[in-house]
């Protein structure tokens, strides 16, 4: 029988897994790169936190669980910065963002 | 002809250096986290080198992770502003300076009479470890600098002209 511990890492994983897979849907079914960026980047980051966040948990106190927390901070502050940084880019390059106007174009 | 050629080539460079322009994206955003993230980058760079005498890490880790801080700069400030600060010749110093120390670490074992980098015949208690981690700061500052100058030299051709125009020759030479 799992304790309540073990079953609170094991919420963080499913849901850590549960963001990756969302992550996945998303950069395959949205339409074009600011769509894409968004559903990547959030669940992205909220899927790598949680079963980072897991791992932190499951690991107990000590030295790894502080390099597992450190790498939580840092990727919560540079994976929405990188998708900030090319979305930005693209659209001072003059990338247009979808519109349901473009769905009748395209069918 | 010739003065048309001469219209249409500064043209080029006007829209050229207007696409350069187009190309840094300013973003407060982008230069806060740089800001916050670098110094971290960068020690962590250190410690990843420094490691490698006695567990997994190495100057060629380290020495990527370190020139990663460069990039950071590059893309939060502005390709040519860090290309100002770290100029050609200065990597190609930074380079010489690593392959130097390198090779003086090796030589120098041979000189003391000992094989190629045998750190046991330098008479300096515990020099093994201290050897091996000045030949991987030496390691890093080539990989890095090297991955640097790459790094310029990518940045370089995607500027199109007015980036190509600017010292074509030590470009050139350093990669």
């Amino acid at each position: 029988m799992v304790t309540l511990y073990e079953g609170a890492i094991i919420a963080l994983l499913v849901g850590g897994v549960f963001f990756g897979i969302v992550a996945a849907v998303g950069l395959l079914r949205l339409p074009d790169l600011y769509t894409r960026a968004h559903g990547a980047s959030k669940t992205d980051t909220l899927g790598a936190g949680l079963s980072l966040a897991a791992a932190a948990a499951a690991l107990g106190s000590g030295l790894p669980t502080v390099k597992v927390v450190l790498l939580l901070v840092f990727l919560f502050l540079t994976n929405p910065t990188a998708a900030h940084a090319i979305t930005r880019a693209a659209a001072d390059q003059g990338i247009e963002p979808w519109t349901s106007e473009d769905r009748g174009d395209g069918e | 002809m010739s003065a048309d050629e001469r219209g249409n080539g500064d043209g080029n460079a006007v829209e050229a250096g207007e696409s350069n322009r187009s190309l840094y994206v300013e973003s407060p955003i982008i230069m806060a986290t740089v800001r916050v993230v670098a110094p971290f980058v960068f020690t962590f760079g250190l410690f990843i080198m420094f490691h490698g005498a006695d567990s997994a890490g190495g100057g060629f880790q380290g020495g990527v992770i370190v020139s990663t801080v460069i990039l950071m700069l590059a893309v939060a400030f502005g390709v040519e502003s860090t290309r100002d600060w770290i100029t050609p010749e200065r990597l190609v110093a930074l380079v010489g300076v690593g392959v130097s120390a390198v090779l003086l670490l090796g030589i120098g074992t041979v000189a003391l009479g000992g094989g190629f980098l045998e750190y046991d015949v330098v008479p300096i208690y515990h020099f093994t470890k201290y050897g091996i981690e000045l030949f991987e700061i030496g390691i890093g500052v080539i990989v890095s600098g090297i991955v640097v100058g790459l790094f310029f030299g990518l940045a370089a051709g995607a500027s199109g002209e007015g980036g190509a125009d600017r010292e074509p020759d030590d470009r050139e030479g350093l990669l």
